[in-house]
């Protein structure tokens, strides 16, 4: 009785283990009908970037804030600059970066390494 | 005698064998609950935190937002092979030009239509259907202002002139050469493309299971040798060229997809992109062999 109860609690542990990894790793539950809030940083920053881009087209800044607002992050202003930065500092594409440079100009976060840009960018109609 | 029967049998006997350190039944057993609680653990109790969601997984009106975006970007920079590649990231049921035209039907019949913002979002969704020859219930309840072909003023520069000399002498006339010359609006046309996608078919076979097949004919139908092609999909691309297979003839050429994902083919510089993504999915050939689904792309002059 002894060795079958070692047994299985041995057996236990290795399944859990198991369990554990198939579950976290191997087949992670793949989530749906998620809020824009959770994409990942990637995918924010190509939403910004179209968002910013519509902005530079109609000029409808309002229009642009409210769209930014499905990201769900606390303070959209810095957020498009902190992303602004990280385009200019990892040498993105340079149509990308005036679009976001311009939006984040106008929401008031024009800062020195935006300057180069800002000569290319401006908003349209 | 009898001793060495009985120490025979007895060590031929299931009571005399050493005994094993674990119980097979036992450790399985175990390793099976344990299995089933480890998985009831991670699946429901804590299951991973999300953090890397795709455009995918969208719920419903994010998703609907997300295509938005997409719209606005296309209006700005009129690049449709980014286009399309975002909306191949929604990882899209059907076209995913016409869910841009069903997302503009819902949106119009909702009060996001009843904002300056949210109207110019729509009309821009209608523009980017509209120029791929798609069309929803936006079209009917949003006027739509077409902006889809640029316009370029010409400033001619045709003085009026002054009128003869004549005997009489006249007091000065007041009619001077125009200071404005007349303005001529010309529209131009779209960017033309010099080669349309002809034809997509689709088969499934076992020898070029997931293949795209590119052949790139001129307007003979014969095929068209050192033609780029280039297939994306949603984490990179890659550009081919025909010719490099003549056994197939002059304007083929081909690419190997990854099951599951989703591929946009074009001519790069020379024609739009499939409109459809070319999904590597799931196919039973004839013979009943599971095999992907592959292509057959033709381009040919526009």
């Amino acid at each position: 009785m002894l060795r079958f109860l070692v047994s299985l609690i041995l057996g236990l542990v290795v399944g859990l283990g198991i369990g554990l990894y198939l579950g976290w790793v191997r087949f992670p539950v793949e989530f749906v009908d998620s809020p824009a809030s959770s994409l990942s940083q990637r995918y924010k920053d190509d939403f910004i970037v179209m968002v910013a881009s519509g902005y530079v087209k109609d000029g409808d800044l309002g229009g642009a804030v409210e769209r930014l607002r499905l990201l769900g992050v606390a303070n959209i202003p810095a957020f498009v600059q902190e992303v602004t930065e990280r385009y200019i500092s990892n040498s993105q594409n340079a149509d990308d970066i005036s679009v976001l440079v311009a939006l984040s100009e106008s929401l008031g976060r024009l800062t020195p390494i935006m300057q180069p840009y800002r000569q290319i960018s401006g908003t349209g109609g | 005698m009898d001793d060495y029967k009985t120490e025979g049998l007895s060590r031929r006997s299931k009571y005399r064998r050493p005994r094993r350190e674990l119980s097979w039944i036992g450790l399985l057993i175990g390793v099976a609950l344990g299995i089933g609680a480890g998985l009831f653990y991670a699946w429901v109790l804590d299951t991973r935190v999300e953090y890397d969601t795709e455009p995918w997984q969208l719920q419903p009106s994010d998703r609907a937002q997300y295509i938005v975006g997409v719209a606005l970007g296309f209006a700005y920079d009129s690049n449709l092979d980014r286009a399309i590649q975002r909306l191949v990231e929604l990882r899209p049921q059907a076209d995913p030009i016409q869910e841009v035209a069903d997302v503009a039907c819902d949106l119009a019949t909702t009060g996001y239509a009843s904002t300056s913002s949210g109207l110019r979002a729509i009309r821009s969704l209608m523009q980017f259907y509209r120029l791929q020859g798609r069309s929803g219930c936006a079209d009917s309840l949003i006027p739509f202002e077409d902006q889809a072909t640029p316009q370029v003023v010409i400033d001619l520069p045709t003085p009026t002139p002054l009128p003869p000399a004549s005997k009489t002498p006249t007091p000065e006339t007041t009619l001077r050469p125009s200071p404005t010359p007349p303005r001529v609006i010309a529209p131009t046309a779209q960017p033309q493309s010099d080669y349309i996608v002809a034809a997509i078919n689709t088969f499934c076979a076992l020898d070029s299971s997931g293949l795209i097949e590119v052949f790139v004919q001129d307007s003979n139908g014969q095929g068209v040798p050192g033609q780029a092609a280039r297939v994306r999909w949603d984490e990179g691309e890659d550009t081919f060229f025909t010719g490099l297979k003549p056994e197939r003839g002059p304007g083929y050429a081909d690419f190997q997809m990854e099951a599951g994902k989703g591929y946009t083919v074009e001519m790069p510089g020379r024609s739009d992109p499939t409109t459809q993504p070319l999904v590597a999915a799931p196919c039973v050939t004839e013979g009943g062999d599971q095999a992907i689904s592959s292509y057959r792309v033709f381009f040919r002059p526009g």
